[in-house]
């Protein structure tokens, strides 16, 4: 290992100027294209990580956010020693995840929301058998742990029942039991919320923050929900186009500048008006209610969904209420803080 | 290397049940499979022996070719050959992640998994095969040792497909290849057409590829035509086709993995 590491503080996982490009076919539209693929094929080459370095410590709930295509789970992969960096070095548990060693693998978890790891046709708890032998667990440890995962996820009921026969959020937590079953000491979660409803989401959060604090795992979650980063993760790692950008606590990511100004108005302007007159852009405004885009009715209507929502930064508050007030009527007004989601949408849009 | 056999018992098990979680389509796969190519065979015997008026066909009669029908139906079904799609789609789809990270070998997980519903079947079909048989003077060794020699080719089969299927690390049309190897082995193996019909100089096509060593042999060896002699120097080629199916395995995986894109997710 070429890596530093200080006896007294040894990262679980670090990442020094990893690169990471694929090469795939470029066809182009139509039957042409389809022909010039066979004939000469062309191929383009595109690079998803761009020389990302970090350092995680045991035991960390780490945030790895980005929008799609931003590198996130080409790092997970790298991570987990499904494919290998292309330059630069990642070491995990103090070795080189792409070996793959057995102990690395007896000491890992990768769960890809979106890609089932167990099989359709068979129940939950064949599948956690098998991985119990694949594991080498001992029958008593199994039983433990397997009554404790399906206890906090509460999918007791359901161990018996055929996978594909289980809801979407159910298969999600057996999925989960199914990575965890081996108590791994790193744990890669690839938007394991993706798809569930507000409760599975909310029970599985809870699974994951208490998991995290009773084995002391380390876990590195990607998500586009910004409930799981704000609510499990201590760090986050902000990833667009390949490079990191943001990498520090989420508090700190609301500690900008960045605020939200909302307002009542008596007049219902559109956000054609709205837009010139108060020099922001149409995704820093946004109305609240159902029609929301285009408020025509206001009188009759919920006076919460007359609310208008503007991003902006503290200096514009006075000039942007000023500019209001000299076109329409101001009935009250209110200035919160910045949501996460609305910061991590400026950081996406910005300097692209 | 994972000497741990506890997981390959539970993969033999675990495959088993995922293939028999639905038991009527288990039968008929098994049922079907068998009976088409038997009847098509049936039907070009009796074309040339009681329509044509043959009365001996490179040195088989009537009766020999049915005997041989019958009895290359049991090995034909443990012939193996069905995973190499799978692989080739898990290599291709990025599916391989799954069992990658798994303290176990992907490409003899999924073989062991794949391999338990045929096992099941090879041992009914013994048991049936060697009921029938003695009526038949078939001896229960033979058709003990033929078995062996089944579950063997089932062996080189799949490391042979296997090999064929990490094309898909390289070459992502890769399926046509395995659709050549298919055809070859329905051919070459003996499950259509007893080898020895093949002309005299063609012979050497089929001796020189291991597909004989999957149904041809197994039948040989049941109908008692091979000698104790002849069964050890064919035992030798199944190992020497074994070491090279294993080493085929070893060193296109190696290369392979290193190319793996692990898409989607």
């Amino acid at each position: 290992m070429t890596l530093d590491q200080t006896p007294q503080s040894k990262p679980i996982i670090q990442v020094r100027n990893v690169r990471r490009s694929f090469r795939s076919p470029k066809k182009e539209e139509g039957l042409k294209g389809t022909l010039k693929l066979l004939v000469k094929p062309e191929v383009q080459e595109h690079e998803a990580l761009k020389g990302v370095s970090f350092d995680i410590e045991a035991g960390s709930f780490i945030g790895l956010i980005g929008a799609n295509g931003a590198g996130k789970t080409t790092l997970l992969k790298i991570l987990s020693g499904l494919i290998p960096p292309t330059s630069g070095e990642a070491v995990v548990l103090g070795q080189d995840p792409f070996k793959r060693s057995m102990n690395f693998r007896h000491s890992i978890a990768l769960v890809m929301g979106q890609k089932a790891q167990l099989w359709w046709d068979l129940p939950a708890v064949d599948a956690f058998e098998l991985l119990k032998a694949i594991y080498d667990i001992p029958e008593d440890t199994y039983r433990e742990r397997l009554n404790t995962l399906a206890e906090l996820l509460d999918v007791k009921r359901l161990l018996n029942t055929q996978i594909r026969r289980l809801s979407l959020g159910e298969r999600m937590k057996m999925e989960l039991i199914g990575a965890l079953i081996h108590w791994p000491k790193v744990i890669f979660l690839d938007e394991p919320t993706i798809g569930l409803d507000v409760l599975a989401a909310h029970k599985l959060r809870e699974f994951l923050r208490e998991f995290n604090r009773r084995e002391k795992a380390t876990i590195i979650l990607t998500s586009h929900n910004m409930d799981d980063i704000e609510r499990l993760c201590s760090r986050v790692l902000i990833i667009k186009q390949g490079q990191l950008i943001f990498d520090g606590e989420p508090k700190k990511l609301k500690q900008s500048d960045e605020c939200q100004l909302r307002v009542r108005l008596v007049e219902t302007p559109s956000i054609e008006e709205l837009t010139p007159l108060l020099g922001l852009s149409p995704t820093a405004i946004a109305f609240t209610g159902a029609d929301s885009d285009s408020p025509t009715k206001a009188d009759d209507e919920d006076t919460e969904a007359r609310s208008i929502r503007m991003s902006l930064r503290r200096n514009q508050i006075t000039s942007t209420l000023q500019s209001l007030m000299s076109k329409y009527t101001l009935v009250d007004m209110a200035i919160e803080e910045q949501s996460l989601e609305k910061v991590i949408q400026r950081l996406y849009e910005s300097e692209s | 290397m994972n000497l741990n056999l506890k997981w390959r018992w539970a993969a033999l098990k675990n495959g088993f049940q995922d293939a028999t979680a639905y038991r009527l389509e288990f039968l008929f796969e098994v049922l079907g499979s068998a009976l088409v190519p038997a009847a098509i065979q049936w039907v070009l015997w009796y074309a040339m022996f009681k329509v044509g008026g043959a009365t001996e066909v490179a040195g088989m009669t009537y009766a020999d070719l049915l005997q041989y029908t019958w009895i290359s139906l049991m090995f034909t079904q443990i012939r193996g050959g069905d995973h190499d799609f799978e692989l080739q789609e898990m290599i291709r789809s990025g599916g391989l992640s799954t069992y990658l990270l798994r303290p176990c070998g992907v490409v003899e997980f999924v073989w062991l998994r794949g391999v338990a519903p045929k096992l099941f079947i090879a041992g009914v079909g013994l048991v049936v095969g060697m009921i029938i048989g003695t009526a038949y003077g078939l001896s229960p060794v033979h058709l003990a040792v033929g078995m062996i020699f089944a579950v063997l080719g089932n062996i080189i089969h799949y490391q042979l497909s296997a090999s064929l299927a990490s094309v898909a690390f390289w070459w992502e049309e890769g399926y046509s290849l395995l659709m050549v190897k298919n055809m070859l082995v329905s051919l070459l193996s003996g499950e259509l057409l007893p080898l020895t019909l093949f002309p005299k100089n063609w012979q050497w096509v089929w001796e020189n590829t291991p597909f004989y060593l999957f149904v041809f042999a197994p039948v040989q060896i049941a109908q008692g035509k091979w000698s104790a002699s002849q069964i050890t120097s064919h035992l030798g080629i199944a190992c020497f086709w074994l070491v090279i199916g294993w080493s085929l395995i070893r060193m296109s995986w190696g290369l392979g993995i290193r190319r793996y894109q692990s898409l989607g997710g």
